[in-house]
């Protein structure tokens, strides 16, 4: 069994054990993003539109033809046969792969090269031939070596991204029978000119892909770069064409619109090398153009998941994609990788071999700001792993986890009885710095565990005085509610204070609702969505009763409320209008200091000296909340600038129960994120979810780093006056 | 509408930023006598460019694959040229008129001046008007490359390694 169709755990544990396959991947994800991102901007310029607008007119392109899409089939047919070609409509991989096989043993065609199509690795075409004595050679230097190494694409345009220069000297020299110097990599690259010549002048039948299927004159687009696609449908009599038939698009000017998008965000080119467009078979010769369901209806049936026809495989879903940058595509997805491969697998290969990787996403959204077709895949990607709690693929420990956490007294009590037995460990001396000093497994050993803190944050905020206001703001004299955030309240409790003393500073009167535990985040990203609704329901009725406004520390709740409460309560009206009700009172901390509970500038001029920078949480900064930019408000109330960081807004790894699950994902995202910190030379990175906080400040613990790790609310209320 | 001389310097931006060469002149004699020049061999040719050049030295193009194969240059005719990104359109509805431009090492390819069109959405367009062009038509953007080899440039591969354009005019 090769590397890439192992069962996900062998998969898992092949690709967190190779040393060269994180750094590698950091690179080109680097350079892809500069590159794509200066594309984007000249295309922006030229056509005096945003990326946003762009995608949008092409994602409405797509579907109002998969909206109508027979009636585009029926058209495509009628063009491609008119023009010479065989059109056929086929529901399965078999059907697709005896098709093939049929049209070849007729014609005693026992040879086949192949140009790349991602539709033919979906349905295993290579390796369904061979069982039936007819040869596929890949003629894409990429697919060739996955070819030659028995391996799976792992990256949708870039198959073989994976493969270390001295692996590809090695299959090439034991395919070529020569030696070859792993640092020639033109040599390489020639020498798969002169192995794969011979093939195209004996190959009965040639085989492509099609990006696109033009249905005003039934032609194919194609897009490549090696000229390996021109070959494979020039010299051979039969032309194969294996397409989705998501693929079509009404005409030309489509196909323009989409080439404007497509090797952008792919390969970060204005243009590949070769855009061909072919009509029909050419004289003397045949062309099978074989359009393919295989799950493909069945998607357009599901409401969230339809819009994942629109894509267009650039693959810039994975180059930003923090968990794929740690594992790779053989381990993040199966044949399709990234995250469109976490959505379409289910559908093309069933859940089975969908559920393994659902757990390495982190929902941190920067797939979807790069979408050339603005495919709402986070969405999508939470909707796969509902699909695969309820089929059962969940693992126990986090089930029960859930469980407990669902129960408020009985989470609280326990949570008393941790802070208990943290307080004796401290005695112990097994404390240092709010950490505990225990013998991790090697595995877990990046992150320290972080006491609990006797005092909850609900505690300290009852038994305070009340900070004096240093101002007035259009929030003046109004109570809001405060919500803790269940992490916060037992991990970060200083924030929670924090938090209540900023509202005040600006005026506002602090509410705490009594009872107040779980928003339903944590079961919710886990998938178990029955149990996500159970504390969801217990917040609203908590946060329903004063009817004021919301404020807390914590975006990501702010986000469960308003994206994850209407699906959660998708069938049942009275929770949704009671969830709605809620969520449409709830503001994040940051936003509100600005508006209405505004703090006025420079208010907070003095105080603790020292550098600072910002991590912003993902989730927020990739969904556009302005309230996310914490950076600018606390410039603004404090005077002092940020240093820069990069990568501000890259996920930093705690991901929920992601970080649990997959510890040795959270660990490489922190990595990259506490690298970025230590570059930029902070004495305090600040930030603005809890849970990003607690993560970023146990991982900065273990690995020794300088730096100081706060909430920005804890930053901002250190600089408050002391009341009289 | 841009004027000729804006779109012939902006078809160079983009060829060049694609890899591929510009080479200037008045008419298919002088495009041969440049091509011829740059190898030991005859530099193969297109069915089109043949009628073009009417020379009685030139070998027929009637068997392209033996012939053509490897050559170290060939010469060829795009319908249109692309300013924007630097691309030019070849129509091949048969296989021996993409003979030249598949299998030669460097590639010659002749545009009119009055050829070169503004954007991309202009060839489409072009595209959209001519059914039977549309039977192989192709816009090519510079040499054929790679970066399958750890992301590492590599050019020539199937394709041609150079691709020089010659505006004629
Ligand atoms: S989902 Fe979007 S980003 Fe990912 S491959 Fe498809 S089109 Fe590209």
């Amino acid at each position: 069994m090769s590397a890439s169709t192992a069962p996900f755990s062998v998969r898992y544990r092949r690709s967190v054990g190779d040393p060269d396959l994180k750094p590698r991947l950091l690179d080109f994800q680097r350079s892809w993003r500069e590159s794509r991102d200066a594309q984007v901007r000249r295309l922006e310029q030229r056509t005096e539109r945003s990326f946003d607008a762009l995608r949008r007119d092409f994602a409405a392109v797509k579907d109002a033809t998969l909206e109508r899409m027979d009636d585009y089939i029926a058209e495509f047919r009628a063009n491609a046969e008119a023009a010479g070609a065989t059109v056929v409509e086929l529901s399965t991989a078999a059907e697709a792969v005896s098709y093939i096989a049929s049209i070849c043993k007729s014609r005693g065609i026992d040879l086949v090269v192949k140009s790349k199509s991602m539709v033919s690795e979906e349905i295993e075409l290579n390796h369904e031939l061979e069982q039936q004595g007819i040869t596929a050679i890949e003629t894409d230097l990429g697919e060739w070596l996955l070819q030659l190494a028995e391996e799976r694409p792992s990256h949708l345009v870039m198959p073989a991204i994976h493969q270390k220069r001295q692996y590809v000297a090695e299959i090439l020299g034991a395919e070529l029978g020569r030696e070859f110097d792993p640092d020639d990599i033109p040599e390489m690259v020639a020498s798969a000119r002169d192995g794969l010549r011979r093939h195209y002048l004996s190959a009965g039948a040639g085989l492509t892909g099609a990006n696109a299927l033009v249905a005003e004159t039934g032609s194919i687009m194609v897009v490549t770069n090696e000229g390996n696609m021109r070959l494979a449908t020039s010299l051979p009599d039969v032309h194969f064409v294996t397409a989705g038939i998501e693929k079509l698009i009404p005409t030309w000017a489509d196909a323009e619109r989409q080439l404007q998008l497509l090797p952008r965000s792919a390969t970060a080119q204005t243009l590949s090398t070769y855009t061909t467009c072919i009509t029909g078979a050419q004289p003397g010769k045949e062309m099978h153009i074989i359009l393919l369901d295989n799950g493909r209806r069945a998607m357009r049936e599901q409401d969230v998941i339809s819009d994942a026809l629109r894509c267009i495989r650039c693959g810039a879903c994975a180059n930003v994609c923090p968990p794929y940058q740690v594992v790779g595509g053989h381990t993040f997805g199966h044949i399709y990788t990234g995250a469109i491969g976490l959505v379409n697998t289910t559908f093309h290969h069933g859940i089975e071999d969908a559920a393994g990787p659902q757990g390495l996403c982190v929902s941190c959204g920067a797939c979807e700001t790069v979408c050339p077709v603005a495919i709402p895949l986070p969405k999508q990607i939470l909707e796969v792993r509902h699909q695969a709690h309820e089929s059962g693929h969940a693992p126990l420990w986090e089930r029960l986890a859930l469980k407990l956490w669902a129960r408020p007294r009985l989470f609280h009590y326990l949570m008393g009885i941790g802070a208990l037995a943290a307080g004796l460990a401290s005695l112990a001396g097994l404390v240092r710095n709010d950490h505990l000093r225990l013998p991790l497994p090697r595995k877990l050993r990046w992150r320290s565990v972080p006491t609990l803190p006797l005092r909850s944050g609900q505690t300290l905020v009852k038994s305070r005085a009340t900070q004096d206001a240093i101002a007035d703001s259009p929030a003046s004299g109004q109570t809001v509610d405060l919500f803790a955030q269940c992490l916060a309240d037992r991990l970060l409790p200083s924030a929670v204070d924090s938090a209540a003393k900023l509202i005040e500073a600006g005026g506002g009167l602090v509410n705490l609702p009594d009872g107040q535990h779980c928003c339903g985040l944590p079961a919710f990203d886990a998938g178990d969505w029955g149990t996500a609704r159970q504390m969801a329901r217990q917040t609203i009725e908590t946060l329903e009763q004063s009817g004021n406004e919301i404020v807390t520390p914590a975006p990501s709740c702010v986000i469960a409320m308003q994206d994850h409460w209407p699906r959660l309560f998708r069938d049942e009206p009275d929770w949704l209008d009671r969830a709605e009700a809620v969520s449409n009172r709830v503001h994040d901390l940051a936003s509100w200091l600005d508006s209405p509970g505004r703090l006025p500038d420079g208010c907070l001029s003095d105080g603790a000296n020292g550098s600072w920078t910002a991590h912003r949480f993902c989730q927020a900064s990739n969904r556009g909340d302005p309230g996310a930019r914490i950076d600018l408000l606390v410039e603004r109330l404090t005077g002092e600038p940020a240093l820069p960081l990069e990568e501000p807004e890259v996920c930093c790894g705690f991901g929920g129960l992601t970080s649990l699950a997959a510890p040795e994902v959270g660990e490489g995202i922190l990595e990259r994120k506490l690298n970025c910190v230590a570059e930029s030379g902070c004495d305090t990175l600040i930030t603005n979810n809890p849970g990003c906080a607690i993560h970023l400040r146990a991982g900065a613990n273990a690995g020794g780093a300088s730096h100081e790790t706060l909430h920005y609310a804890d930053f901002l209320a250190a600089r408050l006056p002391r009341n009289e | 509408m841009s004027t000729l001389i804006e779109r012939t310097s902006r078809f160079a931006e983009g060829l060049d930023a694609a890899q591929g060469e510009l080479f200037q002149c008045n008419a298919w004699d002088e495009l041969w006598q440049y091509a011829d020049s740059l190898s030991g061999e005859t530099p193969a040719v297109s069915p089109a460019v043949h009628a073009h050049l009417q020379r009685g030295d030139l070998p027929d193009v009637n068997d392209p694959l033996r012939s053509i194969a490897d050559r170290q240059v060939g010469i060829t005719e795009a319908k249109l040229a692309i300013a924007e990104t630097g691309s030019v359109l070849l129509i091949e509805p048969a296989p021996i008129d993409r003979a030249v431009s598949l299998l030669t090492r460097h590639l010659i390819v002749g545009v009119a001046r009055e050829d070169i069109v503004d954007e991309l959405s202009d060839g489409f367009r072009w595209l959209a008007q001519q059914p039977r062009a549309a039977a192989y038509a192709t816009f090519v953007t510079g040499p054929s490359r790679t970066a399958d080899i750890e992301r590492s440039l590599t050019i020539g591969v199937q394709g041609p390694s150079r691709l020089t354009v010659a505006v004629l005019g």
